[in-house]
């Protein structure tokens, strides 16, 4: 479960990138973060996992403190970024064991990389390929899957879908679905309302900072979600 | 978890091109310094070894005791194939005479024959560890932070199990494992080059020099590795860390020397040693004046009217060997050298406190600079390597102190002896063989007359100069002489790789991973 309570951060420049955001993720559910650029996910993320300090409030994982514990805190909380590189110098598997251990998983095997790897539509022939030689999407998938073996019970992330192809996005969606079966609790910030149509439970919308708009999955549908964000985005230019 | 990080940058550098260049450029400038370096020091060695027969022949051939000159030349150390120092700007043999006190050694200056060809003789392997290790040092360390930030990788590795602490540590024990091998390698090279070397023998207390030589480059490096994680870690990007490791490099390396060399010449102004010695010059006319007008004194006392030397050899330095001719002339310089040497004595004394005075001078402008240099840690180092390889200004000026000691010694043992009222003093002929002027004029037959006169040096045996003090080096090199020297500097070294691991935890602790 992720939870943020009246979580406010104010940049050293003055800027207030979040204002009092308070949210909560369940187990078993996927809730989609929308907003324009600079409405502050990536900010909510970062102090969801303790990169950065709160100006006041709280970030909770499974209801504990993350400034308090937050090498407890990890261990329930797998990471997907928007554009991540990875050690280009090592193979597709190295990186995956690297941080699969980093994230406490020491026994596994070859086999257990590579059905992860296969898993997120990775090919076969670019397992044990240096990372340097990856194309974006491929990285991305990488990275996908170390969020995926770290077998946490919440899952964290930015814009994964950058870079993915069609079908690569629509695989994700099938695996995050499939992670939110097996209970886990997914917070995913992105600007693609069709895929937060399919797949949602959830969705919230920011603004500057704020939570101006929170449905669940039978309130907007009802609705159109296209037309619902447009309307929030709209009131501020009027 | 440290464990792990460290192995991930190990095998990562290990991977990494600038490895395998480091690896080639240790492997083609070391051998090559150290080869140059044995060379130089084996043509020292041949050097030593004639001149050290020269001055025992020079010792084993005197006749009179006013040709005693006991030389001291200087064996070369075999760690000075490690640092140089200064022994390449100071000649390798003393001569102790008693006209003057020995400032600087004479002699060999260095084994470049050629004194047209200006290749890079004065690198040696401390140096190019100097250099090279803090370059690879900081090219290794100056992206370990930026780098992973900029790859995402900072993020990923801090959502696992692993504290900003433990990353860091990780990283620096990753860096650490990948350049201390390198290191170690470039010793290792050294030696065996050394060691496959017939000519050069090395003690335990050298090897303990050598391990000791290795320790503080491993200092050396940590310092250059902190330094880069340190830029790292408060530039944001790498090719921005790249440029300020690169300059503080220069500035350490390249700069720092030169300036404080620079700043200590311009506020400590040493006088000309042509001044000092147009002083001195004017001491020996002086005492030449006194010599003369206690030679004429003596000469009326004793109411000689034509003084002879039937065969007489003289030098400057106050050499005097005579044979042959009447009773006339030992007597008389039976009396003079009594009385001419104590003036010989003060007159060098008087000398001496003049360079005294100039070399204190030196003292203080070499002192400054090395304190100025402290600035930077290679010039600690180097400083380090000096006093460890005992090749440093340091144990220079010890090593003159010891010599200008023994020649008191030598005056001493003299003066004991007697053997400057000693008619062996100026010849090797007995008093008693000299015939009295009478007696010659006595003589009717010419050919009689020359055979009571006609004497020469040859006849005479050598002396035995076996009971002479020989200068013996008080300190040989030891190890614990050498730690003692390099401690302070040593222990300042450390605290800088103390200062900036503080520093570089503290700017990590807030470094923005993002
Ligand atoms: N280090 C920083 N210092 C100052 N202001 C920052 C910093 N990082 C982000 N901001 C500001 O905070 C606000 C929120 O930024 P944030 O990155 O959270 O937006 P975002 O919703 O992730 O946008 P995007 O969709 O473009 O990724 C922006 O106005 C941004 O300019
Ligand atoms: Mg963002």
């Amino acid at each position: 479960m992720l939870q943020t309570i009246e979580l406010t951060k104010r940049y050293e420049d003055g800027l207030l990138a979040l204002d009092a955001l308070s949210l909560e993720i369940r187990p078993g559910e996927i809730f989609f973060l929308l907003g324009a650029n600079g409405a502050g996910k990536t900010t909510t993320i970062n102090l969801l996992l303790n990169f950065i300090e709160p100006t006041s409030g709280k970030a909770l994982i499974n209801g504990i403190d993350v400034m308090e514990q937050p090498l407890e805190t990890k261990k329930h909380v797998a990471f997907v970024s928007e554009n991540v590189m990875l050690y280009g110098n090592f193979t597709a598997r190295q990186n995956l064991d690297f941080f699969a251990r980093l994230g406490g998983k020491t026994h596994l095997a070859k086999s257990d990389y590579y059905n992860v790897m296969r898993r997120v539509g990775l090919q076969e022939e670019a397992f044990e390929r240096k990372l340097k030689t990856f194309s974006k999407g491929m990285r991305q998938k990488v990275g996908l899957a170390i969020a995926i073996i770290k077998d946490a019970s919440n899952i964290v992330m930015d814009e994964p879908t950058t870079g993915l192809d069609p079908k690569s996005a629509a695989e994700l969606m099938q695996i995050l679905l499939r992670l939110r079966d097996a209970g886990k609790a997914i917070l995913m910030c992105t600007h693609d309302l069709f895929r937060a149509k399919t797949v949602a439970d959830r969705v919230g919308i920011m603004k500057e900072g704020r939570l101006v708009m929170l449905r669940t999955r039978e309130e907007f549908l009802q609705d159109d979600l296209e037309r619902i964000y447009l309307n929030y985005m709209q009131e501020a230019v009027l | 978890m440290i464990r792990l990080i460290a192995k991930k940058d190990f095998l990562l550098n290990l991977l990494s091109v600038r490895f395998i260049i480091g690896f080639v450029l240790c492997l083609v400038i070391i051998p090559f310094t150290v080869t140059v370096s044995v060379d130089d020091y084996l043509a020292r060695v041949r050097i030593y070894e004639i001149e050290q027969k020269k001055a025992d022949d020079g010792m084993k051939k005197a006749r009179v005791w006013s040709a005693v000159r006991p030389v001291i030349v200087t064996r070369p150390e075999p760690l000075s194939i490690f640092s140089a120092g200064i022994t390449n700007n100071a000649g390798n043999s003393v001569k102790i005479a008693f006209d003057a006190c020995p400032l600087f050694p004479s002699g060999h200056i260095s084994t470049r024959d050629n004194p047209l060809l200006n290749a890079f003789f004065s690198i040696d392997f401390s140096k190019v560890i100097a250099i090279l290790i803090s370059l690879i040092a900081l090219v290794f360390a100056y992206d370990s932070i930026t780098r992973e930030r900029e790859d995402g990788t900072m993020k990923l590795s801090l959502t696992g199990q692993v504290s900003r602490i433990s990353f860091l540590s990780g990283k620096l024990a990753g860096l650490l494992l990948t350049l201390l091998p390198i290191l170690l390698f470039c010793y290792l090279l050294a030696c065996l080059i050394i060691v496959v070397n017939p000519g050069i023998a090395l003690s335990a207390a050298d090897w303990g020099g050598i391990a000791l030589l290795f320790f503080s480059s491993a200092i050396y490096m940590l310092v250059f590795i902190l330094l880069g994680m340190f830029i790292s870690g408060i530039v944001k990007s790498s090719s921005s860390s790249i440029i300020v490791s690169l300059l503080c490099w220069i500035w350490f390396l390249f700069l720092t020397p030169n300036i404080s060399t620079y700043l200590s010449q311009s506020i400590v102004k040493t006088p000309l040693y042509d001044n000092v010695q147009s002083v001195m010059h004017d001491y020996d006319k002086a005492f030449e004046e006194d010599y003369f007008a206690v030679w004429r004194r003596i000469r009326n006392e004793m109411g000689i009217k034509n003084l002879n030397f039937y065969n007489n050899r003289d030098g400057e330095d106050g050499l005097r060997e005579i044979t042959g001719g009447t009773r006339t002339a030992p007597l008389f310089l039976l009396r003079l050298y009594p009385e001419i040497i104590p003036l010989t004595l003060s007159n060098a004394d008087k000398k001496w406190a003049l360079q005294r005075n100039y070399l204190g001078e030196l003292e203080k402008q070499q002192r400054l600079q090395q304190r100025i240099a402290l600035l930077s840690p290679s010039e600690l180092f180097r400083q380090i390597t000096e006093a460890i390889c005992s090749t440093g200004a340091g144990n220079f000026l010890k090593y003159m102190e010891q010599i200008r000691y023994y020649r008191e010694g030598v005056i001493r043992y003299f003066t004991d002896n007697k053997l400057f009222a000693s008619s062996l003093y100026f010849t090797p002929q007995p008093l008693e063989e000299y015939p009295a002027e009478e007696e010659i004029a006595s003589l009717a037959n010419e050919e009689e007359r020359q055979a009571r006169i006609a004497k020469n040096s040859w006849m005479y045996p050598c002396l035995d100069t076996s009971n002479v003090p020989v200068y013996r080096q008080q300190q040989p090199f030891s190890l614990p002489g050498a730690l003692d020297g390099a401690f302070t500097r040593l222990a300042a070294l450390f605290g800088l790789v103390v200062l900036l691991l503080a520093a570089m935890i503290a700017s990590f602790m807030k470094y923005d991973v993002r």
